[in-house]
């Protein structure tokens, strides 16, 4: 049997505690920890006060391709693309210490964080095993979330042609989108050219 | 503003830059690798500079931070304020994207 060190415990013990009090979901500290199931409930209990949300987590990658979600998802994985390329961490403590400094950003700006740290989670397996991945945007050069089939020739980013229905919820926290719009990065185009 | 005084504005300038700097590299150095937008070496040497040292480095007529928008499509998406208030959330949010892209300059 694998001798267990306390210390490393320690650390999954620590892990699992940032992850619950960011919202995950029981499914995500099970996949990233050794922790038992048991000591897992009874920690998320512990930490968060309720028991943890049952069911499925969300598996499909449609989601990602709506607009706002899309917009949300792209910040967070630049940032997690970011913190990959810098910085020598563990792949778990990538995803915390970027969707941390996603929720700053968003929260700076006034938003309602749209996806949650599972779905980050989730977000960066699917980039992880292919059925996601980045893709410029033909105009302003940002790397978005798309399927991988994308032909990068030709996407143009939800930002710089936000298609015909977005920006029209009313739901708080949500990004507003007026006419107008296309004539800032219109105007922001024309300077480069 | 004199020249005298525009040194002493750049002095200041710098040293709480290195101490904000040093600050974050202490707090979380792979978050702040992306806060300041510098590599892992160059976070290190701050992060051990002595006060001493950031005094003798902060002293000068340049300063030592530097801007990170050094295109025109990020400047005009970070300066639509007013133009359309409605779509500024938007706007910064591109913004916000685009500069989370570039880790050449860090790597």
């Amino acid at each position: 049997m694998r001798q267990k060190s306390i210390l490393t415990e320690a650390r999954q013990i620590e892990r699992a505690v940032t992850l619950i009090h960011l919202g995950a979901r029981l499914q995500v500290l099970e996949s990233e920890t050794d922790l038992s199931y048991e000591r897992l409930l009874r920690l998320y209990k512990e930490v968060s006060g309720r028991s943890p949300s049952k069911g499925q987590l969300p598996f499909s990658t449609d989601w990602f391709m709506t607009w706002q979600p899309n917009i949300h998802a792209s910040l967070f994985l630049n940032i997690h693309e970011y913190l990959n390329k810098v910085a020598e961490l563990d792949e778990i403590d990538t995803v915390i210490k970027a969707y941390q400094l996603y929720l700053e950003q968003i929260g700076a700006q006034g938003l309602e964080p749209l996806l949650s740290v599972t779905r980050a989670w989730r977000l960066v397996k699917f980039v992880d095993n292919g059925m996601l991945t980045m893709t410029p945007c033909r105009k302003c050069g940002g790397h978005f979330v798309t399927h991988p089939h994308e032909i990068a020739r030709n996407y143009v980013c939800g930002l710089c042609e936000p298609p015909a229905r977005a920006g029209k919820g009313r739901m708080a926290g949500a990004l507003q989108l007026r006419q107008g719009q296309d004539e800032a990065v219109g105007r922001a185009m024309a300077t480069l050219s | 503003m004199t020249s005298e005084q525009i040194l002493a504005e750049i002095r200041e300038a710098n040293l709480s830059y290195l101490m904000l700097a040093q600050t974050l590299i202490r707090i979380d150095r792979d978050q702040a690798l992306f806060r300041l937008g510098i590599g892992e070496e160059t976070a290190s040497l701050i992060g051990t500079l002595t006060p001493a040292q950031m005094m003798k480095i902060a002293g000068g007529n340049t300063l030592l931070c530097r801007f990170r928008v050094d295109d025109d499509l990020v400047w005009n998406l970070l300066t639509s304020h007013g133009k359309g208030a409605a779509n500024d959330g938007v706007a910064r949010l591109h913004a916000s994207i685009l500069m989370a892209g570039r880790h050449q300059e860090a790597a």
